[in-house]
């Protein structure tokens, strides 16, 4: 997990965040229409440019003052520098809410921002709270400046608040999709660990299975074994399953196939380490490993191995020799 | 093609060739059985290792040939099935069940002499 450090990225190289091509112009158009985002909410927004130019600073003053006052978010500015661009850069957001113009360069910029905040860990919630205090601000003044027109205040608030989820909703998105390219990378890392093939004995090999184990890493599996039995001229392989966390039906008539083939190749093989949440799993889905050898653990299968090769392994000393 | 049986001390290595037709194969099957009777065999060698495809009907008379030479008082190995072939055969469901099967040649004869060990002596 990434940690909430605000010395990482001062400046975030944007082309590497890769949401640049993420929004296409037809995705930008039906988020507007669902948000029933109209030319009317335009007008609206650039309308009520000039007071927002008024209000603009004060509002983030006062947003920044806020800020500060939460250690969990404090954090994130306190270097002064730091905290005068990042004002800058959030006035400067504040003046663009009421320039029109909420175009494929508008979105891209939501998503790059969303990103940078994404990389530095801020969290959603101060985010969102960001957002929160914003509207709450900027209704409270346009409520004053249009002290006798009610009516315009309110729709001119509406607008706002509709471009303010469109935002909203980029933004997230680049938190989701930053965590899920992250998921993706780890599942990706798993799933290229290879399964060594050791040879442990003259005719033995020792395979240790471990994480997830998916039909394509088991199809891998299987083409691997059975060359190593073949190379190695082996007659007995333990496969340890001890760190394989679950299997499905699927992978778990794999292992008993390749059990066979490696069968049908003169090589007996003895499978290790079956949790009790797995040889659950495998009564219940009705798999049959009655023609395979199982025993507990590890040391019991190499027992049974070198039992099966012939070895005879036996103790130098009575006692092991004391370590140094 | 043929394939061809060898005779080596009293044990029979039968070689299949790579194109063996369903006929070659009974054909194998009966010269087996003839050549156990004849040289009072105790164990036979099939090597497959030549063979890059085993269809069902190649492996029951594969199996039918190792239940006759069981019959006949001696024992079958099959050896050489490359891991393709082996896996290929286990996912259509024809896994040889009984038929004692070792690596290769080496290994095959080494199971028939581990098993045969303790009547070597009345041979010599």
């Amino acid at each position: 997990m990434r940690q909430s450090d605000p010395t990482v990225p001062r400046r975030v190289d944007v082309s590497s965040l890769g949401v640049d091509d993420e929004i296409t112009e037809e995705e930008l158009l039906r988020r507007k229409e669902f948000l029933q985002f109209g030319s009317d909410d335009v007008a609206n927004l650039v309308e009520i440019h000039n007071h927002a130019r008024r209000y603009a600073k004060s509002v983030i003053e006062d947003f920044y003052e806020h800020l500060l006052s939460f250690e969990e978010t404090r954090i994130f500015f306190e270097d002064p520098e730091v905290l005068k661009r990042v004002q800058n850069a959030q006035e400067e957001y504040f003046l663009r809410l009421t320039q029109g113009n909420y175009d494929l360069a508008y979105a891209r910029d939501r998503l790059r921002i969303g990103a940078i905040h994404e990389r530095i860990g801020l969290p959603v919630k101060a985010y969102l709270g960001m957002y929160n205090y914003y509207l709450r601000a900027v209704a409270s003044r346009l409520i004053e400046a249009y002290e006798s027109e009610p009516k315009r205040a309110w729709s001119a608030f509406l607008s706002l608040l509709k471009l303010k989820m469109l935002d909203i909703g980029l933004a997230i998105d680049t938190y989701i999709s930053a965590r899920e390219r992250t998921i993706r990378e780890q599942q990706e890392a798993i799933q290229e660990l290879p399964i060594p093939v050791l040879p442990l004995r003259e005719g033995m090999l020792l395979v240790p299975m471990i994480g997830l184990i998916d039909s394509l890493r088991a199809r891998l599996f299987t083409e691997q074994l059975l060359a190593a039995v073949r190379d190695n001229r082996a007659k007995v392989v333990v496969i340890d399953i001890t760190g394989v966390q679950a299997v499905d039906s699927k992978v778990a008539n794999h292992i008993v196939q390749t059990v066979e083939a490696a069968r049908l190749m003169g090589a007996t093989v003895i499978i290790a380490g079956i949790s009790p949440q797995i040889a659950q799993t495998m009564v219940t889905l009705g798999i049959d490993l009655g023609r395979i050898a199982t025993v507990g653990d590890l040391q019991r299968g190499i027992e049974q191995a070198e039992e099966l090769l012939g070895y005879m392994v036996a103790r130098s000393r009575e006692r092991p020799a004391a370590g140094r | 093609m043929r394939a061809s049986i060898l005779k080596q001390d009293r044990f029979l290595i039968a070689s299949v060739q790579g194109s063996m037709t369903d006929a070659d194969l009974l054909q194998l099957r009966e010269e087996l059985a003839a050549g156990v009777r004849r040289h009072r065999s105790t164990g036979v060698v099939v090597d497959v290792t030549l063979l890059d495809v085993m269809d069902s009907f190649a492996v029951r008379t594969l199996r039918g040939i190792a239940q006759m030479i069981k019959l006949l008082g001696a024992e079958c190995v099959v050896v050489g099935i490359q891991p393709d072939v082996a896996f290929a055969m286990v996912q259509l469901g024809l896994t040889l069940e009984g038929t004692m099967t070792a690596l290769d040649l080496e290994d095959g004869l080494d199971v028939l002499h581990a098993r045969h060990g303790g009547n070597a002596a009345n041979y010599e």
